[in-house]
């Protein structure tokens, strides 16, 4: 079903690209194992490179320093230079005549270990240790790019819009750096889902600066307006990739053909609800894993403009060809997005999709 | 030289024939031309004393049939110098499986000489097949007469016997399996002949897996019994073929036909994925990289190890059920 939707809209959408990127939704994806920072770090991370396995984000920034700062991705970065801060001391040797690092512009302390290019390797299932937290959590590691663009900062408020099944919500909390994280999802059961992921990953010290909620996102500009540092609004979507292997509740069964033509107008108001949660100044990281046009950049284009003309609020979206070039090793990127970044599923990197775009809340 | 200390109390002449035979062994398969004594030129009509005493000491020193007079060996290496055979070759006849005594030797030759092959095919075939030996003149002959009845006549039994030798020496049970399996899938006679003629491995192949393959060209590719034997489907692999379809079939360029034989795409044919090199089934038809396809092959395999793993796993928790409801009886 949902194929058949794919060939001829993404077929229309990608070109000659289509058949490479539906390879990969019909072939096994690739997971990243996201270390624990509450658990014994070192010994996990250990673990995990006697497998094989790197720690991506580490490799990216480490290969940034490499990159040449006279490319012209470098210069667009450079205008919207971040708050030159000092977390990474590792990097921040080269900072003084360079532009700025990629590490004062991502979340910092996110670890996560992949297998190289081609390698098809898998991670065992995470065991507990001795207080009964999990080392590691597995994931597609193309979700952390949304959570490490969000830049989150030490001491931010933060907010999780969509946060179940919790994968990002616990990438948000490896960062150390969430006064609060309120995460929510509008479904009670999902969010019950992701208590007891937290409750397997968090100690109870960390959780408690965690309000879990399952209100309905779009209201989110009467409840807490002008309220957050950062807001990640991670929207339901065709979740193309689940969509073309289970048939069980899938999105383009014909009894959901409605949901499904709604869900671009669900999108660009849960964004817009985001925009109006955060501060003026916060910053908003919009994701869906999809790779539908509708659901991606016409959404950040619609609710841009609606905030614009319905709330007076202006929002600039970020240019983050920068940071795709940091992680290209990593992910196939699409290189032509109108707006933000989109990981295209591979076969020698079959993470994805994953598309993400940066919008920050002018003062 | 390992048989030395053995042969040694044996044959007296061994130290120096010894030698003899591992330096003419070792110049005749470099192909040398130079002439030590015995090696005869091509034009030379017979082969002389100094053959006759090389062959007996290569039985000795395999300690095999060394007690042959010399009167019916030589008999034995006329025979085979009258059917064309240089000395070196001769040589070459003795060394395989000494266990066989030279007359029987000769029989199995004259054999394959009178099916038609010259004596470089010849000693090729028992080079590769040595247990095409151990047949009987008549066990080989009739084995010939079947397979021209199968339809390989004049011609593809010399090809079949070059590249398959084995073929001759298989239990006939195992080639009528096979044959009858290709009816049984509805092959044609005449089918079923040009199969044997042009992919004669068939017959070195179990049924079953034959049957697979034809059930998976069949039903998940849609293809019909006479594309599948103009396209020499048989000779290809199944794993590569399953390689093939399934790539073309997830990027979106293969489609299995539905149940009135229809298909959204133009499916390409089935000469084009199986008769190309790779690197052209990827440059014309996959338009995909080589990286791609090595990855795909890997998953491919794993997806397939554990489909099978799952489906032993149901049978044998099936036979465990069988199992327990008996012991309770």
């Amino acid at each position: 079903m949902a194929l058949q939707n794919f060939d001829m809209n993404y077929g229309a959408q990608f070109g000659s690209l289509w058949p490479s990127i539906r390879i990969g939704l019909l072939s096994e994806q690739k997971y990243g194992a996201l270390v624990n920072n509450f658990s014994h770090v070192g010994r996990i991370s250990q673990d995990l490179r006697s497998l094989n396995a790197v720690d991506f984000v580490y490799e990216s920034q480490k290969a940034a320093l490499h990159v040449p700062w006279d490319s012209p991705v470098e210069q667009v970065r450079s205008e919207e230079t971040a708050p030159e801060e000092t977390r990474n001391e590792q990097l921040s040797v080269e900072k003084t005549q360079t532009p700025p690092l990629l590490s004062t512009s991502i979340s910092p302390n996110i670890k996560c270990y992949t297998f190289s290019r081609g390698n098809i390797s898998r991670f065992p299932p995470s065991r507990p240790d001795t207080s009964g937290i999990l080392g590691y959590y597995l994931l597609d590691a193309a979700s952390l790019l949304p959570v490490l663009v969000l830049n989150v900062q030490p001491g931010d408020l933060v907010l999780d819009l969509c946060a179940a099944p919790g994968g990002k919500t616990l990438a948000l909390l490896q960062t150390g750096c969430c006064r609060q994280l309120a995460a929510n999802d509008i479904s009670a059961s999902r969010v019950s889902r992701l208590r007891k992921v937290l409750d397997s990953y968090v100690p109870k010290a960390v959780g408690s600066n965690v309000r879990l909620t399952s209100w309905d996102g779009r209201n989110w500009g009467e409840l807490e307006r002008d309220t957050y540092n950062r807001v990640l609004v991670d929207v339901p979507c065709t979740t193309d990739r689940h969509s073309v292997m289970e048939e069980d509740n899938n999105i383009f069964h014909r009894l959901r053909m409605k949901e499904r033509q709604m869900l671009p107008m669900l999108q660009m108001q849960l964004l817009l609800a985001g925009l109006l949660a955060a501060q003026p100044g916060g910053e908003v990281v919009y994701s869906t894993c999809s790779l539908s046009q509708l659901q991606n950049e016409c959404v950040v284009e619609r609710a841009v403009e609606l905030a614009e003309i319905q709330f007076n609020i202006s929002v600039h979206v970020e240019d983050l060809s920068y940071f795709r070039s940091v992680f290209q090793d990593t992910f196939s990127f699409f290189k032509d997005c109108r707006l933000g970044e989109l990981v295209l599923p591979h076969l020698t990197a079959n993470f994805g999709p994953m598309y993400f775009c940066k919008l920050r809340r002018e003062q | 030289a390992q048989a030395g200390p053995h042969a040694a109390s044996f044959c007296p002449l061994l130290n120096s024939g010894c030698r003899l035979v591992f330096v003419a062994a070792s110049e005749w398969s470099g192909g040398s031309s130079s002439s030590t004594g015995w090696e005869q030129d091509s034009d030379e009509p017979a082969h002389n004393g100094q053959l006759l005493e090389a062959v007996h000491l290569v039985l000795a020193v395999q300690q095999r049939h060394a007690n042959i007079e010399s009167s019916e060996l030589e008999k034995v290496l006329d025979s085979f110098s009258n059917m064309g055979f240089s000395n070196a070759q001769i040589m070459e006849l003795f060394s395989l499986q000494p266990k066989f005594a030279p007359e029987m030797r000769l029989m199995v030759v004259c054999e394959l000489i009178l099916l038609g092959l010259d004596p470089d095919s010849t000693l090729m075939v028992l080079q590769r097949s040595p247990e095409v030996l151990r047949m009987t003149a008549q066990q080989l002959r009739h084995r010939a007469d079947c397979l021209r009845k199968l339809g390989l006549g004049e011609g593809n039994l010399q090809r079949v016997l070059r590249r398959y030798p084995t073929i001759f020496t298989l239990p006939w049970k195992k080639i009528d399996a096979v044959v009858r399996m290709f009816k049984t899938c509805l092959f044609p006679v005449a089918q079923v002949t040009e199969i044997l003629q042009s992919c004669p491995n068939v017959l070195l192949e179990e049924p079953q897996d034959l049957e697979y393959k034809f059930q998976y060209a069949y039903f998940r590719m849609g293809i019909d019994h006479r594309v599948m034997v103009k396209s020499g489907l048989f000779r290809m692999s199944l794993a590569e073929l399953k390689n093939r379809h399934i790539f073309l079939e997830r990027l979106g360029l293969y489609q299995t036909p539905d149940k009135k034989g229809q298909t959204q795409i133009v499916n390409p044919k089935l000469k084009e994925i199986i008769r190309v090199s790779q690197k052209d089934f990827l440059a014309k038809m996959a338009h995909s990289s080589l990286e791609e396809f090595e990855v795909f092959r890997k998953l491919l395999a794993r997806e397939e190890e554990e489909d099978q793993a799952r489906v032993s796993e149901e049978t044998d928790s099936d036979s465990d059920g069988e199992e327990e409801r008996s012991e309770i009886e």
